[in-house]
């Protein structure tokens, strides 16, 4: 069993990362939310790569790399999916992260080669997060299932941004 | 170094002092020599416009680079992706992967003039200079079309390696490469019997290829490596790896200077084509992608999907100094200035 389990981190260790094959177009969500806190309280509740409590879909967040680039997540949905995603720019003066999706079944979220960047502006009295990410629909080739659309991929990405912006905002503001 | 010879030639004729003739006329003569380098650079006219595929936005931007705005914003519909000009300028073919068109579009009265189906993901596209055949990979089809540059219907077809990608051709118009993507390699195909001669490996997932004719030479992006590989196109040999930033997606050359667009760094590697070295990382707008040489080797234009900009970056000072806003995420994957 242990050495079924290694044989596979071996296995993912030597799969290209987040660079499969990918539909055609990648797709683009950009959502931003003003939040009555701090910049540098934003940052510190958003700015760790190990814990993404802070969004309501999230139950569990284990890593290993701090907030090194390369660093890794698991992070486990209230939904019981799992997504592993790998931190890959990290900027504490300019209060932003990127990270990418490493591995996650389409079951869970209909992506594939998924990055996104999340970023604070503001004032000691109002902070700005914003979050960007890019990804390609589920299926790979031509004329995708409605599950595995473009369209499908953009309102679930939609939806745990929103999810997630909206998450931040009731856990710094409401008290 | 030429301006700063024409200076020293001007401020020697300034000042005529006796003990300071010879180094004047010394001066003058470099001056001179200078001044007509600077002519003739000048001679070579900058592109003055830039055919910006926008996928999101389903539309060609024309941008006026002399204005330094768009000009206009053409609706071409089916996820545009792929760019390149004839070679006189008066067509600009657009590759849209998710309607499976090749679609021309006249640059005079910036109208479509002709729409076809060609394979299954139509993506990378070029234009052979000498005889203006287009040539487009089928990124489903692993497959490289020639279609005809008016009617646009296919005379000609070979299989690549898997998921072709970028396209270019060598200045005599008898060579095309493709980028295999999925195959770590690079397909050189006879132009005229329009078979493949042979491949050369590459880096992982070599996305954009760039045909060097004053080296020989050509680049491929490698995404999945994070680097570029130097081939050397004659011999059919790969020479040398390169590091560049997070994947990198297209390579343009400007001078002796190689501009790498790395789509996950927000940034351009410059590197030296000759020593090969790394010599600076410019930061510019989110997702850069599509990347070209302006003729007179004076600047570079990169446009930057999640940004929605067209940039230019100066090639003496290595410094962004126009962003102009286009569509909704443009990718201009291919030759796009004119």
């Amino acid at each position: 069993m242990r050495v079924v389990a290694s044989l596979m981190v071996a296995l993912c260790a030597l799969a290209p990362i987040a660079a499969e094959a990918h539909g055609p177009t990648r797709q683009k969500v950009v959502s931003k939310i003003e939040i009555n806190a701090p910049v540098d309280k934003v940052w510190a509740a958003i700015g760790n790569f190990q814990d993404m409590s802070w969004h309501p879909a999230v139950a569990k967040t284990e890593g290993t790399g701090g907030n090194d680039v390369g660093a890794t997540r698991k992070l486990t949905l209230q939904s019981g999916g799992v997504i592993n995603e790998k931190l890959s720019k990290y900027s504490a003066e300019e209060r932003g992260l990127a990270y990418e999706i490493t591995d996650v079944d389409v079951k869970v979220v209909p992506v594939t080669n998924y990055s996104a960047q999340i970023n604070v502006t503001g004032t000691a009295e109002k902070s700005i997060v914003e979050w960007r990410a890019a990804f390609y629909r589920g299926f790979v080739n031509n004329d995708p299932p409605p599950e595995l659309s473009d369209e499908a991929a953009v309102k679930a990405v939609s939806d745990i941004v929103e999810g997630g912006l909206a998450g931040i905002k009731k856990k710094l503001e409401g008290g | 170094m030429a301006a700063a010879a024409r200076k020293c030639g001007q401020h020697g004729a300034a000042r005529p002092r006796a003990g300071q003739f010879l180094f004047a006329v010394l001066a003058v003569a470099v001056g001179v020599v200078a001044g007509s380098r600077v002519a003739s650079t000048e001679n070579v006219t900058s592109a003055r416009a830039a055919y910006i595929t926008n996928q999101l936005g389903n539309s060609l931007s024309v941008v006026d680079l002399t204005a330094g705005k768009q000009a206009a914003e053409i609706a071409i519909g089916g996820k545009p992706a792929g760019i390149a000009l004839s070679p006189d300028g008066m067509r600009a073919y657009v590759a849209a992967p998710e309607s499976r068109e090749v679609v021309a579009v006249d640059t005079a009265s910036q109208a479509v003039v002709k729409r076809a189906v060609v394979g299954q993901g139509p993506l990378g596209i070029a234009v052979n200079p000498q005889s203006g055949a287009v040539y487009v990979a089928d990124w489903y089809e692993h497959r490289l079309y020639a279609i005809d540059p008016q009617t646009l219907s296919i005379t000609a077809s070979v299989a690549t390696g898997q998921s072709p990608s970028g396209v270019a051709v060598t200045a005599d118009g008898k060579t095309i490469l493709t980028a295999d993507r999925d195959s770590n390699q690079v397909s050189l195909i006879d132009a005229a019997t329009f078979k493949v001669t042979g491949t050369i490996e590459t880096g992982e997932r070599p996305f954009g290829v760039t045909m060097d004719d004053t080296s020989g030479r050509a680049y491929t992006a490698n995404v999945a490596s994070n680097s570029m590989t130097v081939l050397d196109v004659k011999a059919g040999t790969r020479l040398r790896d390169i590091p560049v930033g997070l994947r990198p997606y297209a390579i343009a050359r400007a001078g002796n200077l190689l501009f790498v667009t790395n789509q996950h760094a927000e940034s351009v590697s410059v590197i030296d084509a000759t020593t090969f070295d790394a010599l600076k990382t410019i930061r510019v707008g989110s997702f850069p992608e599509g990347i070209e040489a302006d003729p007179s080797g004076q600047a570079v234009w990169v446009a930057c999907w999640d940004a929605n900009t067209l940039e230019k970056i100066d090639v003496e000072t290595l410094a962004v100094t126009a962003r102009i806003t286009v569509g909704e995420g443009p990718r201009a994957f291919g030759k796009f200035l004119r």
